[in-house]
């Protein structure tokens, strides 16, 4: 049983890509100089594919997966399948005006954006992508995105309180409230992924899903938690959806409601910053889930990179196909829902996952 | 229809039975074509009213018509009976030109509220004991009620920014309640068009609403006095309630200018009218039913892209029929424009598909939205209006029936080819949001029912009886001070018309009843101690157009 996790070897032998990108460089001749700048490179190197696909493809993905629920055709004019609104996008939200509301509480104001956007980035540093794009590989990975993730949460909180405007207030509350209320059931969820691999470690917990649950007529099916405990699965995806605050969970923006909540006073850059960090969180998200759910970037023929991706974007996919179905639940009701049914079903996994795992081991 | 026999019929007031309860109190008679009409003095309107509702059962004030002659001011109360719309009265309030003051109505109906408030605003007269005497339509800072005698409309007048762009108030706060005040609107993604609502939250509950309208104020009733009867008042109702219930409005204006001028409509012409008006209906309803599912989802999803494909089906054949998508202007006096688009089968077939597919659809809005758990967790006991209150605030269309108040002027004041069809008035006891929303689903497969009929005898008709018009004198001039208030049945509930002939080609006055202004006002009682997104999904389901509203 995958239980034996504890005794796993640890993967010392992967090349991490700060290392490998030092090696090809020869950076890493340079002592600790170099190895810092090719880790910055590396860094470099992740970030950008991480923001190509959130903050270029995933606007265009999201118009195009939106229309295909509600029947229409969306963008299509301007370059093939309208990729090139991609670009009309950029020049119209980086050329508008910036508007800062008069009694902004500055510092909180400028700094909230960029919390905001770069939490979630600073997540993908221990996420295991497949195909060596792996940028630090520390022994409580699992904690550690977690804790980056949750950072996000300040920076609505800064943003919400820092517009000066009641509807931003609002949101910036409704978001305390839905995060805590949400980080503690995802947190303990994936404790119980935590007492199946037996460490924190990202690359050990890819590794632990690498096993054979069972074997269907010569058909491997690997150990991937979310097939080993589906119901686990099921608690850590309805807790993200409403980590990132997407339906039937987006009370915090609930644009019907509090017109666009902690984000109502953003504009030009400073929005695109929030924007670009909601969908770096949901992308962070799906990275998380596809690490500690779906067996990370292991996968037949493909390299693991695209596998990793196509995990990803199957998580976006789903947080796209429930907002254009299903309606928001009151706040309060998100909140009973959290605390009453969510935490209590989370510390049920968590024990009896804790059990079988003794039982077995 | 099935639902009359369960009803129970009011006792039959007779006029003589109405002079008995009135006294003295009743100064004299100023009968309008529609109801008889009893002279009071200002002082007695609480007692007089009360008496109607409480002992001859007149529990509907439709409406609240203000106007100033040369030699005073004249409110008219036209009262009705939920139970029986044909049964009215009209009790008319004389007040001196010098000191137009009269006693309010609304301890009586709640409803008198807004309509004394409008009254105030556009005619000036004051009411006695009246809770928020303010203006309600036009800024506070008006000088002059616009459709009194000797008001300039010449003069411009500027509304400076400081009085009137109600600037963000110092929150409401005191040692106990600590409270907030929000501006929710005028500019608001739920506020479905230029609505204002002043709202005191404690956390997220709401202590107090306060709709502010006016904003889309166009002078409508003003305009249509500076029309003619025959063509150029009826391209006005299709900018009231403007989204798609065109048709239905202008029959409100038909219909009271039919009767006031004593003209038949023929059975063919009418036929196309009850089927062109429920057509507006079920696209009306569509449109309800997406920006209120866009108020509860919170975005531009599915159903709301769902309900407008298949609304602009329904605008397809409207455009067919009368050449136009929104504003039709397609009824006349006497009929309508034309006979229906060649070749007919064509039109016949191209409808009959369209209702044909429609159960499969209302099947797939069933699956999408009202089993939807979330959905209904969001909709039950939300925005709940009891009975009660329904009469009280004088609500009416699926806002009524969806709080089981079985009122429908279609079947219960009869008019067009209604009562010649099979068809039944849907009501639901919810008095919630969900209610409304199945009373809006099922009218729109009603609706259906009846233009299927219509199709059968527009199909059928001989040739040479297709009488579109009715032969109406080129220039209408109704008897000077003729009177008459009617009603049909719109999209959003009972929409009337009060007309004054004064001898000349264009009404002397001209009163319009928006069933959505008088909707809009329940709002307080559907809301408060409720949540945010409650009020929200509490407006949406009222299914107000601000055009109506403000006119």
């Amino acid at each position: 049983m995958v239980g034996e996790g504890a005794t796993l070897p640890l993967q010392t032998d992967t090349v991490l890509l700060p290392e490998r990108v030092g090696e090809l460089t020869g950076l890493d001749q340079f002592g600790v100089g170099g190895e810092l700048l090719a880790a910055f490179l590396a860094a470099f190197i992740v970030g950008n594919i991480m923001l190509a696909m959130t903050g270029v493809a995933g606007p265009w993905a999201k118009r195009k997966i939106t229309a295909a629920f509600t029947d229409r055709i969306a963008v299509n004019r301007l370059g093939p399948a309208g990729l090139l609104i991609i670009v009309a996008d950029s020049v119209r939200l980086l050329s508008k005006e910036l508007i800062i509301p008069e009694d902004a509480d500055r510092p909180a104001y400028d700094l909230a954006p960029i919390v905001i956007a770069s939490s979630a980035l600073l997540g993908f540093a221990v996420i295991p992508m497949g195909s060596g794009i792996h940028l630090a590989d520390p022994e409580v990975g699992l904690a550690f995105v977690f804790a980056v993730a949750g950072i996000a949460s300040i920076g609505l909180v800064m943003a919400g309180y820092a517009s000066a405007n009641k509807y931003s207030m609002l949101g910036g509350l409704r978001a305390v409230a839905q995060n805590v209320a949400y980080e503690i059931p995802l947190v303990v969820t994936g404790m119980s992924v935590v007492i199946f691999a037996g460490t924190l470690q990202m690359s050990a917990i890819v590794e632990a899903q690498a096993q054979t649950l069972v074997s269907l007529g010569g058909l491997d099916i690997p150990a991937w938690y979310a097939l080993v405990n589906p119901f686990a699965f099921v608690l850590f995806l309805v807790a993200n959806f409403a980590e990132v605050g997407r339906n039937p969970f987006d009370t915090p923006e609930a644009p019907t409601e509090i017109v666009a909540g902690y984000q109502t006073e953003y504009s030009s850059v400073y929005f695109v910053l929030i924007y670009l960090g909601e969908f770096i969180h949901i992308f962070l998200g799906g990275a998380i889930i596809a690490t500690i759910f779906l067996g990370g970037p292991a996968g037949p023929v493909l390299p693991g990179i695209v596998w990793f991706i196509i995990k990803i974007w199957a998580v976006f996919f789903l947080t796209q196909w429930l907002r254009s179905a299903i309606p928001r639940v009151r706040i309060d009701q998100l909140i009973e829902i959290g605390w009453k049914g969510l935490l209590v079903l989370s510390f049920a996994n968590l024990v009896i996952t804790a059990v079988i795992v003794g039982l077995i081991a | 229809m099935s639902t009359e026999l369960e009803r129970q019929q009011p006792t039959e007031v007779s006029e003589d039975d109405l002079e008995v309860l009135l006294g003295d109190r009743a100064l004299g008679r100023d009968d309008h074509l529609n109801a008889p009409g009893f002279v009071i003095r200002p002082d007695d309107v609480q007692d007089v009213l009360t008496d109607l509702r409480d002992e001859a059962g007149f529990d509907h004030l439709s409406c609240l018509t203000a106007q100033q002659y040369s030699d005073r001011y004249e409110s008219i109360y036209h009262l009705k009976k939920y139970a029986d719309p044909t049964q009215e009265v009209s009790v008319v309030v004389p007040t001196s030109t010098d000191d137009p003051v009269s006693q309010s109505a609304e301890p009586v109906f709640r409803t008198a509220d807004w309509h004394e408030r409008e009254a105030f605003d556009l005619v000036g007269i004051d009411y006695e004991g009246h809770p928020d005497p303010r203006r309600i339509l036009l800024p506070e800072t008006w000088q002059g009620h616009p459709l009194s005698e000797g008001y300039d409309q010449e003069k411009p007048q500027i509304v400076t920014l400081s009085e009137h762009a109600n600037p963000i108030q110092p929150d409401h706060h005191d040692e106990e309640s600590d409270t907030m005040f929000l501006n929710i609107g005028p500019h608001h993604p739920a506020t479905h068009g230029v609505l204002h609502v002043k709202t005191v939250l404690d956390g997220e509950t709401v202590v107090d609403v306060d709709p502010d309208i006016g904003y889309l104020h166009r002078c409508e009733e003003q305009m249509c006095q500076q029309g003619t009867y025959r063509h150029q008042i009826m391209p006005y109702p299709d900018r009231w309630d403007y989204v798609s219930a065109g048709l239905l409005n202008e029959w409100a204006y038909a219909r009271t200018a039919e009767d006031l001028a004593d003209i038949e409509v023929p059975e063919y012409a009418q036929i196309i009218r009850t089927m062109s008006a429920e057509l507006c209906r079920i696209a009306s309803h569509m449109l309800a039913l997406g920006t209120f599912a866009l108020d509860v989802y919170g975005d531009f999803t599915a159903v709301f892209q769902y309900a407008f494909r298949d609304r602009e089906v329904v605008q397809d054949i409207l455009e067919d029929l009368t050449g136009q998508r929104l504003m039709f202007n397609y009824f006349r006096l006497g009929g309508v424009a034309w006979d229906l688009p060649e070749p007919r089968d064509e039109f016949i077939a191209k409808t009959r598909d369209f209702l044909d597919e429609l159960p499969a659809k209302v099947d797939e809005y069933n699956d999408m939205i009202t089993s939807n758990e979330i959905f209904q967790i969001r909709c039950h006991n939300t925005g709940v209006l009891e009975p009660e209150e329904v009469k009280d605030y004088g609500c009416t269309g699926p806002v009524a029936r969806g709080s089981g108040v079985d009122y429908d002027l279609r079947r219960d004041d009869p008019y067009g080819y209604y009562e010649n069809l099979e068809w039944d008035v849907i009501t639901e006891d919810g008095c919630d949001n969900y209610a409304r929303v199945l009373v809006r689903m099922q009218e729109v497969e009603e609706s259906a029912k009846i233009i299927e009929q219509c199709l059968d005898l527009l199909e059928d008709w001989p040739e040479d009886e297709r009488d579109v018009q009715a032969n109406v004198p080129r220039t209408l001039k109704p008897d000077a001070d003729t009177e008459v208030y009617r009603a049909v049945e719109g999209a959003k509930g009972e929409l009337g018309i009060y007309i004054r002939s004064d001898g000349t080609d264009k009404p002397g006055r001209f009163k319009i009843r928006s069933p959505c202004f008088s909707n809009l006002q329940a709002l307080e009682a559907m809301s408060e101690g409720e949540y945010i997104p409650d009020l929200v999904a509490s407006l949406g389901s009222l299914d107000i157009v601000l055009g109506e509203v403000d006119r």
